[in-house]
């Protein structure tokens, strides 16, 4: 069509109009196709697919990954909050990665290297604890030696340090007025249930930290608020932990 | 100039002589009812053949960088998605049209079925659409396995498994229609012939019987109740009507350049602003993070297969397709006469209706899939902070467990999560502590068993989680007597 | 056509020749169509004519299943062409139950053959396509699959786990450990 009303211009009229025309009807649809490519529906990078292994963006591996159980923004979920400065400065990334690739025995948290059966590789894993730093945590460092230490210490057959009967006037003093006289309140932790569901690194750590999300107390609070004063030593801990520990064995040995 | 011009084309014209042969045909007449409003009606099955050849353009287009190759097509995809010029906007017109074409043919086949016209003397037109029809949905599906995706790689799995149903020959009739005993370069280069070359072929041919059949029989003239077709007189009078009839180049033929053009912006429109389909995630067999989902005109089918009862599955799948086509194929033969008008004959109306009733259930069904589980649920769909405040240490891990134990994929907690199973946001008002535990330790009702997968007290924890799910103010659920008798 | 039948009238012995002459002209066109046929009918059957069987894949050695567990492990299939790229991968679920015993299971599902995932934390196999579950042994747990999951042939072969796999298993033609004819 174009093209043959050009022809017919170019008989009527003067050459250097016809070719500024001519020029004209040539360069309008090649500015057009310039035009598509700003198209809406033209893909873009981010259209493309991503295999799930090389995604390692920390956002969407945490929300895929972790917030069913730790909370969209790591806190307020069923799981202990990973966003939590006290958890952060006192677990090191060795032991953070420990947990994420093989989960915690005993506890519902699942291991989530590929070589487990998960479904991060160790890329992915680095990635995570990396971006769980950088967001809601620094390293842990020098200054959290103030604070008790992570890790929980067993006896060579596998039982906690830690003395329960000293535990039971510690459980009386500083955990009773929430959690009942000998853990049997509404907040009740000497229950099968409970206890059969969790580890005793997972109980140390809810006992440094709380829960502060939750409105539960960190080892300080719990301490000054309670009869003693101050702030719960490493020791007080261990003995909770074990009191917890013989709870556990006995409610197991009444059930046999 | 002028003159030369035309003697040029006169040249041609002797020796081919179309005004003789195809300017006759362009100018056959079409009965005058068609000048009402009515004759809108009439442009469907000409805008149908303009995108098939549409697809044959953009096809041949896409046929010159697309490797149908199963280790490289994928890549030649991406290739043409992000980096060959306009490719883009070729696969969407592409995809687009294929969408139209589909449609359009089933509109035209609704409205040539609501208005009679595929009676007396069309029958033969109708079957041969009705072939139309089936080639087209070949078409979709060949082209939807050469998107080779994972959804079209697994879609293709699906039909290989359907057919690996039939009696005594699916195994065969699968290696065969996979060229060999896997899929992969045999499979795609198989589907590459019938979409390019076999299938093409054969819709050529028909659509031209169907034109010709067209054609000669003339248009069906807009069905009068008081006129029911009677073969013996029929012809004769539509004879009569032809002799006032206008032709249907250029004047009959307006409405349906306006439609086609309508159409053409709608396609190209589309293109512009939703872009091509895919490539999804690619067909790696060793891939398992794939939800696999039909395109959208397959919808119902996928539906179909998730609902039908499996004892009655497989008769479904074979059986039902063979009873449909027969169907279309012999409405024309049973009722190849007698009234026209949709306004007397209520159960091809209700016929219509139902069919369309029940594709649209059945789609819609398709787009939300509730039966499937969501695949990410138990680590991604965070548990609502409403049902954390305030809960005791063992109604959290209770919670905990619940994400764990992968419920969510098949459970939704306020709406998010998986639709397989009903939603548990208050599931205390409708099951008490022991209807909870026999459930999730028996399973039943469609729900697996996890005695074995959990212990006694990952199941207190998770039913003391499970009790707290009620709205404030409700009662929870208490056992009838029955019940509590026999536990 | 005229004068074929004033031949017939006139003499009888060329029209026999004649209708002889006829048939083999018939003849000499049908043996060649056949002749062409044969071998073209028997590509587009070869898939069927002559089906590859089954091979034996080394899935690694032992200790790379530790026991009670499930683990998907992608191989090359032995059956694959030279052009089949990605696709010429395949994939199985290995669960070691114990020592020497395991279950091998194909990824697709019973019922179309999507494909499964394995979800450790609560033992089942999960498709996404019509929903169909199995518990970790294989056994139909729930939703539309006809049957439990297909399983592979396995033998341990100086400390290897080996498989015998290849075709692409379906309801009629299930994975080795079941299929009758189909074994190398």
């Amino acid at each position: 069509m174009t093209q043959r009303h050009a022809i017919a211009i170019d008989t009527d009229n003067s050459p250097p109009r016809t070719a500024r025309r001519l020029r004209w009807y040539v360069l309008l649809p090649l500015c057009c196709v310039g035009c598509l490519d700003s198209l809406p529906g033209k893909p873009t990078e981010a259209d493309r697919y991503r295999r799930p292994d090389t995604i390692m963006d920390f956002a969407t591996l945490y929300k895929q990954h972790c917030s069913g159980c730790h909370g969209a923004d790591g806190t307020l979920g069923p799981a202990p909050p990973l966003n939590d400065s006290m958890f952060l400065t006192i677990i090191s990334d060795a032991e953070i990665k420990q947990v994420l690739d093989h989960g915690r025995a005993g506890t519902p948290m699942p291991a989530m290297n590929q070589k487990q059966g998960g479904p991060l590789t160790d890329q992915q894993i680095e990635a995570l604890i990396a971006g769980i730093r950088e967001k809601w945590g620094a390293k842990s460092s020098a200054t959290s030696e103030s604070l008790p230490k992570y890790a929980v210490s067993v006896h060579a057959n596998g039982q906690p340090v830690g003395d329960p009967i000293a535990g039971k006037q510690t459980f009386a003093d500083s955990c009773a007025s929430c959690h009942g006289e000998e853990g049997r309140g509404d907040h009740a932790l000497n229950d099968r249930g409970f206890l059969g569901t969790i580890s005793n690194q997972a109980l140390r750590r809810i006992i440094i930290t709380g829960r502060p999300d939750l409105g539960m107390p960190n080892y300080q609070e719990a301490g000054e608020e309670s009869g003693a004063g101050k702030p719960l030593s490493s020791e007080d801990i261990d003995d909770l932990v074990a009191l917890l520990s013989s709870w556990r064995s006995a409610e197991t040995d009444e059930s046999k | 100039m002028k003159s030369a011009l035309m003697k040029f084309l006169w040249w041609f014209e002797h020796r081919l002589e179309l005004r003789k042969t195809i300017w006759p045909v362009m100018r056959h007449p079409i009965p005058r009812d068609l000048r009402t409003q009515v004759g809108w009606l009439y442009v469907f099955g000409s805008t149908a053949m303009t995108l098939f050849v549409l697809q044959i353009i953009t096809g041949i287009g896409l046929g010159m960088v697309y490797v149908p190759s199963a280790g490289e097509a994928y890549e030649s995809l991406e290739h043409i998605n992000y980096e060959v010029e306009l490719g883009w906007m070729l696969r969407a017109i592409h995809n687009w049209s294929a969408n139209g074409m589909v449609v359009l043919v089933v509109v035209h086949m609704t409205q040539v079925f609501l208005m009679g016209a595929y009676k007396y003397p069309r029958e033969l037109t109708w079957i041969i659409g009705v072939l139309l029809l089936l080639l087209t949905v070949g078409m979709a599906f060949t082209g939807q396995v050469l998107r080779w995706d994972a959804d079209s790689y697994w879609g293709l799995g699906v039909g290989v498994a359907m057919i690996g149903r039939i009696p005594w020959i699916g195994p065969q009739l699968v290696e065969l229609l996979m060229g060999g005993p896997t899929m992969g370069a045999d499979t795609l280069s198989r589907f590459f012939a019938l979409h390019v070359f076999i299938i093409p072929g054969i819709l050529f041919v028909a659509l031209g019987i169907h034109l010709y059949l067209v054609v000669r029989k003339g248009i069906s003239e807009p069905p009068v109740p008081s006129e029911p077709v009677d073969p013996a007189t029929y012809v004769e009078k539509y004879e009569e009507k032809l002799k006032t009839g206008d032709p249907f180049f250029p004047d009959v033929f307006l409405r349906d350049a306006v439609f086609i053009g309508l159409t053409l912006l709608v396609v190209v429109g589309l293109s512009a602003i939703l872009g091509p389909k895919g490539p999804s995630a690619p067909p790696d067999p060793t891939l398992m993070q794939v939800e696999p989902l039909p395109d959208w005109y397959f919808l119902p089918l996928f539906a179909v297969l998730a609902l039908s009862p499996p004892s009655l599955e497989t008769a479904i799948i074979l059986i039902a397709p063979v009873i449909i086509v027969a169907a279309l194929f012999l409405v024309p033969i049973f009722s190849g006469k007698g009234q026209r008008s949709p306004r007397r004959r209520p159960v091809a109306v209700l016929a219509v209706i139902l069919f369309l009733l029940c594709y649209c259930v059945l789609w819609q069904l398709g787009v939300q899939e509730p039966w499937s589980p969501h695949m990410s649920a138990w680590s991604g769909e965070p548990v609502p902070e409403s049902m954390i405040k305030g809960r005791s240490p063992k109604q959290l891990q209770g919670a905990a467990i619940l994400q764990e134990k992968t419920c969510r994929n098949c459970h939704a907690l306020d709406g998010r999560g998986g639709q397989r199973g009903p939603d548990l946001t208050d599931v205390a008002t409708r099951l008490t502590r022991d209807q909870l535990v026999r459930q999730v330790i028996q399973g039943g009702g469609n729900m697996p068993a996890y005695g074995k997968e959990m212990n006694r007290d990952e199941v207190d924890a998770l039913v003391s989680f499970l009790e707290t799910l009620k709205p404030d103010g409700y009662a929870a659920a208490e056992s009838s007597v029955v019940t509590d008798r026999s536990d | 056509m005229n004068t074929a039948s004033d031949d017939q009238q006139a003499n009888p012995n060329a029209t026999t020749r004649r209708t002889f002459m006829e048939w083999c002209s018939w003849l000499i066109l049908g043996v060649g169509s056949v002749a062409t046929a044969i071998p073209i009918l028997g590509f587009f059957l070869g898939p069927v004519i002559k089906p590859k069987s089954d091979e034996w894949v080394d899935f690694g050695p032992l200790d790379e299943f530790p026991e009670q567990m499930t683990r998907l492990v992608d191989v090359l299939n032995p059956l694959r062409g030279p052009n089949d790229g990605m696709t010429g991968k395949t994939a199985a679920y290995v669960r070691r139950i114990e020592g020497e015993k395991f279950q091998i299971f194909s990824p697709h599902c019973t019922h179309l053959g999507c494909p499964v995932s394995w979800f450790q934390e609560s033992g089942l196999y999960m498709c996404p396509c019509h929903g169909g579950v199995y518990y970790e042994d294989g056994a139909h747990a729930s939703g539309p699959p006809p049957r439990g999951l297909y399983e592979f042939k396995y033998r341990i072969d100086q400390g290897r786990l080996m498989v015998l796999l290849g075709h692409l298993p379906t309801l009629q033609d299930p994975g080795s450990a079941e299929s009758t004819g189909k074994t190398a």
